[in-house]
C-alpha cells in the first residue's frame, strides 16, 4: 500500500502558516469506497516575479479519490495537489514547489514506478503535460482542427499512464504556484544548473516523504524540459539516486545546434529542420517530391538533408554562395516553399518558412498543420497553434484545481512567467546549454539508465531530425530509443499519435524496469 | 463556498491580465546568444573523446564541490554529505587500495574512463 497521507503539516523547520484551512468531506473530486476527500484552501499569494520570496510556506495538500477505467480495468487512484519544500543538503528550505500527484491505490511501492513531469520555457508551468498528456483525465482539443470551443471537454483519458506509473506533475520555481522560499528569491533558481539543483532536491524530498525511495524512477521532459531533465538526471545519479528511465519529448538538447533559438544573423545550420518543413509542406499538398510524412518519405528527405542540404547551407552560411539551381529546386519540391524564398534565406529558419509557405497565411510554431489567415484572430499572436490551445488550458487549470482536485487559492496560476528574460543559460562552460554531456555522464554513472525520445513531425521549433543529429553524438550502442509521429510540439494532443506514444511508453517502462 | 467563488473570480481576473506567453523553448537574450555564437566558432559540438571529457567535467565539478577540504580525496562520509552519494554507494569498489579515501582518478578508473592524456590527445 502506497502511503498517501491526508493533509500534511509543514516540516518543523518551515514556518507553516495556515491562514485559511477549510476541510470538507469530498472536495468536488468525488469519493470512492468510502474514502474521504480533503479539500484545501491555500491563502498564500504565490508570485512568479523574479524578486518574489515566500515567507509563509506550507505543505498542506488537497486529497481527492477517483477511478478511471483503462482497457476494461477500473483503476482507483488518489490525486494530491499542494506544495512541498525542496530542502538543501543542510535542510535549508529552498523553494515551495507546487505539484499534482496521481497515485494508484493499493500498489506495492517498491515495484510501482513514479514519473515526474516537467514542461519547459524556461518559465512555463507544467500545465500542458498535466492537462493534455497522460494523466487520468485530459483535455480534448481536436488538434490540428481548430473547431473545438473553450472550455475544452475534460474527459477520462484512455491513454493514461496511471496503469503503468504514478504521475507527478511539477511546476518549476516561478511558474504555476511554485515560489522560492525566503531568503531565496525566484531568481535564485532561474538558471540551468540552479533549476535542476532545486528540482533534484524536490524529487528526493517527494520520494522520501511519500515512502517511495525504493520505487523505479522516471523523468519526463517536454521542450526546455528536455534540457532540464538530463541535468536533473545527472544530478540525481550523482547524488546516488538511480533513474530508471528518461523520456524526452520535443527535444532541445543543445541550444547551440538548434537554429530556432537563433535571432538576427544566421550562423547555425538549419538542415535538421528540413524533414519537418517537408512534412508540413506535404500536409498542405504543396510538396511534389513527397506526398506525406510516411516513414519512406521522411527517410528520403532526411537523406537529402544530410547529404546535400547540410553542406549547401554550410557553404551559404560561410560565403553567401547559393548552390546550383537544381539544388534549390529540389528543396522546393520537398517543401513547396518557393525557390525565391530559398534564394533569399537559404539557411531556412522556421519563421521564414511558416510565414512564406502559403501566401497571406501564418502556420503554427508548435504545430505547422495549424494555419490562420494573416490578420485573423488566431493569427493575432503570430502562432495559430498556440493561440488555439492556450485559452483552453488557461481556463481549464482554473476549474480543475478547485473542482476536480479540491485545491483553491487566491493566487494566479502562472502558465508562462518572465523567467526566460533573466535566466542564467550558462552550463558546462558554455554560454548556452548543451546537455548531451549530462546524458553521457549519467550513463557513465548508471549504464542501465534508458532514454526514450519522442517528437512530432510537424513541430517547427524542436524538429525531430535535429534531435536525431544531437542524439547521434552519443556513443554507438547508447541505450536510446527514438519514435516520431504525426503531430506538433505537444504531440500528445494528436488523437492518432497519443495511442502510439502510450504503447511505446508502456514498452519503454517495461524494458527500463526489467519487467517481462 | 462564497469564499471559493470569490477566489475563483479574483483568479480569473488576474489571469486575464497575464501577458502573451513566451515561446518554449524561447530564445535566450541577445547578449547570451552573442557570447554563445562567438564560443561556438572555436568549440563545435563535442563527440567521442571530446564529449567524454565534457561529461567528465561535470563529474569532476561535483567531486570538487564535495571536497570542501580541498584535499583531492573524499571519504565515504564526505561524498555522501557533499552530494556525491553515488561515490558513497560504490565506495568499497572504488577504494581499491582500501585507504578509506578516494581520488577523482580512482573514480575514473572505476568508471573505466579513458585516461586523461589519451583523451586530450584524441580531442585534438
Amino acid at each position: 500500500m502506497i502511503p498517501t497521507p491526508p493533509v500534511r503539516r509543514g516540516a518543523r523547520l518551515l514556518a507553516a502558516v495556515v491562514a485559511a484551512t477549510v476541510v470538507t468531506a469530498c472536495g468536488g473530486g468525488g469519493s470512492d469506497g468510502g474514502v474521504t476527500s480533503t479539500a484545501y484552501v491555500d491563502a498564500n499569494h504565490y508570485s512568479a516575479a523574479a524578486s518574489a520570496s515566500l515567507t509563509t510556506p506550507n505543505e498542506n495538500t488537497a486529497v481527492t479519490h477517483h477511478s478511471v477505467t483503462l482497457a476494461g480495468t477500473a483503476i482507483a487512484y488518489t490525486a494530491t495537489a499542494g506544495h512541498l519544500a525542496a530542502l538543501s543538503s543542510s535542510q535549508a528550505a529552498e523553494a515551495s514547489i507546487f505539484y499534482v500527484a496521481y497515485t494508484a491505490d493499493g500498489a506495492a511501492a517498491a515495484a510501482r514506478p513514479v514519473t515526474f513531469f516537467f514542461n519547459g520555457g524556461p518559465g512555463s508551468a507544467t500545465v500542458w503535460l498535466h492537462l493534455g498528456s497522460f494523466a487520468p483525465k485530459r483535455l480534448v482539443t481536436g488538434v490540428p482542427a481548430t473547431t473545438q470551443s473553450v472550455p475544452f471537454p475534460y474527459v477520462d483519458n484512455a491513454e493514461s499512464l496511471i496503469d503503468t506509473s504514478d504521475l507527478v506533475f511539477v511546476d518549476a520555481v516561478g511558474t504555476g504556484l511554485s515560489e522560492a522560499i525566503a531568503p531565496n528569491t525566484n531568481q535564485t533558481w532561474w538558471g540551468v544548473d540552479q533549476d535542476a539543483g532545486v528540482l533534484r532536491d524536490f524529487v528526493q524530498r517527494w520520494l522520501t516523504v511519500n515512502g517511495r525511495t525504493a520505487s523505479p524512477l522516471f523523468l519526463y521532459g517536454e521542450s526546455y524540459g528536455t534540457t532540464r531533465v538530463p541535468v536533473l538526471t545527472r544530478l540525481l545519479e550523482t547524488a546516488g539516486r538511480r533513474v530508471n528511465g528518461v523520456v524526452e519529448m520535443s527535444s532541445i538538447l543543445d541550444y547551440n545546434s538548434n537554429c530556432s533559438v537563433e535571432g538576427g544573423t544566421p550562423t547555425v545550420n538549419c538542415a535538421g529542420f528540413l524533414p519537418s518543413y517537408s512534412a508540413v509542406g506535404a500536409w498542405y499538398d504543396l510538396a511534389t517530391a513527397v506526398t506525406s510524412d510516411s516513414d519512406a518519405d521522411i527517410a528520403t528527405v532526411t537523406r537529402y538533408a544530410d547529404s546535400t542540404y547540410a553542406p549547401d547551407a554550410a557553404t551559404w552560411l560561410a560565403s553567401g554562395t547559393l548552390p546550383p539551381a537544381d539544388h534549390v529546386a529540389a528543396l522546393t519540391s520537398f517543401t513547396g516553399l518557393s525557390t525565391a524564398t530559398w534564394d533569399q534565406r537559404f539557411d531556412m529558419d522556421y519563421d521564414t518558412f511558416r510565414h512564406h509557405l502559403i501566401a497571406n497565411s501564418t502556420l503554427g510554431v508548435y504545430d505547422g498543420r495549424v494555419s490562420a489567415l494573416v490578420g485573423s484572430p488566431l493569427d493575432a499572436a503570430d502562432d495559430p497553434s498556440n493561440s488555439f490551445v492556450e485559452p483552453g488550458f488557461t481556463a481549464a487549470i482554473q476549474t480543475v484545481l478547485p473542482g476536480e482536485l479540491g485545491f483553491t487559492t487566491p493566487s494566479t496560476y502562472v502558465l508562462s512567467s518572465d523567467a526566460i528574460d533573466t535566466w542564467d543559460f550558462s552550463h558546462g562552460g558554455r554560454a548556452m546549454p548543451d546537455v548531451v554531456p549530462d546524458l553521457s555522464a549519467a550513463l557513465s554513472l548508471d549504464p542501465s539508465l534508458k532514454i526514450l525520445f519522442l517528437g512530432g513531425h510537424h513541430d517547427l521549433i524542436t524538429p525531430f531530425h535535429q534531435t536525431e543529429l544531437d542524439v547521434a553524438r552519443l556513443p554507438a550502442g547508447a541505450p536510446v530509443t527514438l519514435h516520431f509521429h504525426p503531430g506538433g510540439h505537444m504531440l500528445y494532443l494528436d488523437d492518432g499519435s497519443r495511442p502510439l506514444m502510450k504503447a511505446e511508453l508502456a514498452a519503454f517502462y517495461a524494458a527500463a524496469t526489467g519487467a517481462p | 463556498m462564497r469564499t471559493t467563488t470569490l477566489f475563483a473570480t479574483l483568479w480569473a481576473v488576474a489571469t486575464l491580465a497575464q501577458a502573451a506567453p513566451h515561446l518554449d523553448p524561447g530564445a535566450p537574450p541577445p547578449a547570451t546568444q552573442q557570447a554563445a555564437r562567438a564560443e561556438n566558432r572555436t568549440r563545435p559540438a563535442s563527440v567521442g573523446a571530446t564529449l567524454q571529457s565534457d561529461a567528465e567535467r561535470h563529474l569532476r565539478a561535483s567531486f570538487d564541490a564535495a571536497d570542501t577540504a580541498h584535499s583531492g580525496m573524499l571519504s565515504r562520509e564526505e561524498a555522501q554529505a557533499g552530494g556525491f552519494g553515488w561515490i558513497a554507494n560504490h565506495f568499497d569498489a572504488i577504494d581499491t587500495r582500501h585507504v578509506g579515501r578516494v581520488s577523482f582518478d580512482d573514480v575514473r578508473r572505476y568508471l573505466k574512463l579513458p585516461d586523461a592524456a589519451a583523451s586530450a590527445a584524441t580531442a585534438k
